[in-house]
């Protein structure tokens, strides 16, 4: 029997189109004790820099209503340290190895994708969502120029498929996406956090050592699947489609906006099923609607 | 499917819930227990295991904000969601231990006490109160010897310097006074510690402590440290 939830992203075969949020899901073997990993169609690892991270001082994450605030400051092993650990112990899962990259300058980026080079993964998911210590803390994202530029750095030193992840912080996020695309990125993800705050009353002092900190969650889920079908339009390359998608209506939702893939994140500390729930309800929904692939209803609306 | 077997007020806003049907955990573990069905509250949340059997678990919580509110509604009967386990737990001692519990410390500590009981260790069980008191009868059955305190601080009346294994759990500066005490004695003490999480399983690092070896995630390499790990040097 074909399977029906097949997905190709960029070469890249996937027993089905959903796939854990970077930073979500560490480097795939956290929740090993509570369901097979191996279920999923792909795993985003843990964003990575290229020396590595102990990651923000102070409250790390904040609920809110139906979402959460984190500001972890990515926290992370490094680079290298990946190459030699990390990616085997995902390969080994059996999902898609998707390897989360970020960086503060053009060196850390260019040097981080260079030495991935030597990983067994199968997609560099480039996060510019990062602050760019040179542009006065502003992320390379938040503008088209900066974006395309690093996009076509990285692109010219990566061996793998370069997905971009996209900020919906950014003024233009269709302008971004475009810019990303003609600097030869092969797909983009999107959205990253919504910058958020919270402040303590009690303690008359922002929550967060950072004040403001990235918002996720079924709260920003219409505004991101708004920027995801803007996105999807103004693009022909793949898309991998997030933000609050917390349920196989939601996911599919994100699918028929265009696109060709989802990943979750938040929804997964709510309940730590929500991804097989996913998976099971996409499935019957082929099988109810006879479809013979998810993808037939890729970008409908 | 795990189910509510009681759920009752056993102090002010201090709630005892046991429940069928879920995996035994081990003492000084927690459970991530949903609230709710719906998405707000949007996380579950990390209730440390006050006694358990095969068949049963106990959990005693504080109401403290609108998680906690709406789990002591919850009525016999009722559904729970709560998967599986987690954290390291209490590693288990021979000869005599010594339980200094604060606050809702001393849920957990009770399950540690029976635990220990079972196994032929002696246990002196300081317990301190600051409202009106609870599990003292349950204290009294698995403790070798309960010392019960209102009000005050309960690491005074703890002596250090005992040919025991030393455990405490409960707010940070009691946990603080109890390492200084310690180190001061060369008492070997682990420690339980709370924090904010997310996750429960040391996925998304939100729950992190910076301690001698670098930063260590409460839900997963804890909360049970060993307090010359996690109050080191300049953090007493």
């Amino acid at each position: 029997m074909t399977n029906r939830l097949e997905t190709i992203l960029c070469g890249v075969n996937m027993q089905n189109p959903v796939i854990a949020a970077s930073g979500t899901f560490g480097f795939g073997d956290a929740y090993a004790a509570h369901f097979d990993p191996s279920r999923l169609g792909g795993i985003s690892g843990k964003g990575l820099t290229l020396g590595g991270s102990v990651g923000n001082k102070g409250i790390r994450v904040w609920e809110t209503p139906s979402g959460m605030l984190n500001s972890i400051g990515l926290e992370n092993p490094g680079v290298a340290h990946f190459v030699k650990t990390e990616c085997r112990r995902m390969r080994a899962l059996g999902s898609a190895v998707i390897c989360n990259l970020g960086g503060h300058s053009e060196v850390d980026y260019v040097e981080g994708a260079r030495l991935l080079n030597d990983a067994d993964m199968d997609i560099l998911e480039l996060n510019i969502s990062c602050p760019n210590l040179k542009a006065g803390g502003m992320a390379f994202g938040m503008r088209a120029e900066t974006a395309a530029d690093i996009t076509s750095k990285v692109k010219a030193v990566t061996r793998f498929p370069l997905f971009v992840k996209l900020t919906p912080n950014a003024g233009d996020i269709a302008g971004v996406a475009r810019a990303c695309e003609q600097a030869g990125a092969d797909g983009l993800s999107l959205v990253n956090t919504f910058l958020g705050m919270a402040i303590d009353v009690e303690k008359r002092k922002a929550v967060f050592d950072n004040v403001y900190a990235g918002l996720s969650g079924p709260c920003i889920q219409p505004i991101a699947l708004r920027m995801v079908h803007q996105v999807c339009r103004a693009v022909n390359i793949p898309v991998m489609g997030m933000g609050g998608i917390d349920d196989w209506q939601s996911a599919l939702a994100f699918l028929m906006a265009g696109a060709a893939a989802v990943q979750i994140g938040a929804a997964t500390f709510h309940d730590l099923l929500t991804m097989c729930d996913i998976i099971d309800g996409l499935q019957a929904y082929c099988e109810k609607e006879g479809l013979e692939n998810i993808s037939e209803i890729r970008g409908i609306v | 499917m795990p189910t509510i077997i009681e759920n009752s007020l056993i102090a002010p806003d201090i709630y005892r819930m046991r429940v069928k049907g879920i995996a035994q955990g081990a003492p000084g573990q927690f459970f991530m227990l949903r609230t709710s069905r719906g998405m707000d509250p949007f996380l579950p949340r990390p209730i440390s295991i006050c006694d358990a059997t095969a068949e049963e678990t106990t959990f005693v919580y504080r109401t403290v904000g609108k998680g906690t509110a709406l789990l002591s509604a919850m009525r016999e009967g009722d559904a729970l969601l709560c998967g599986l386990p987690l954290g390291n737990g209490f590693p288990l001692c021979e000869g005599k231990a010594v339980l200094i519990g604060g606050g809702l410390g001393v849920a957990p500590l009770l399950y540690l006490a029976k635990r220990l009981q079972q196994t032929g260790v002696y246990t002196y069980a300081y317990v301190g109160y600051s409202g009106e008191p609870f599990l003292q009868e349950e204290y009294q059955g698995a403790a070798g010897e309960f010392h019960p305190k209102q009000g005050g601080y309960i690491t005074d009346d703890v002596d250090f310097s005992l040919p025991a294994t030393y455990y405490a759990c409960g707010p940070e500066p009691m946990l603080k006074a109890a390492a200084k005490k310690a180190r001061a004695a060369g008492a070997k003490l682990h420690v339980s510690v709370e924090s904010r999480m997310a996750c429960g399983t040391g996925a998304c690092l939100g729950c992190v402590l910076p301690t001698a070896h670098g930063n260590r995630r409460v839900c997963k390499d804890g909360p049970v440290f060993d307090a010359t790990e996690l109050y080191f040097e300049d953090t007493l």
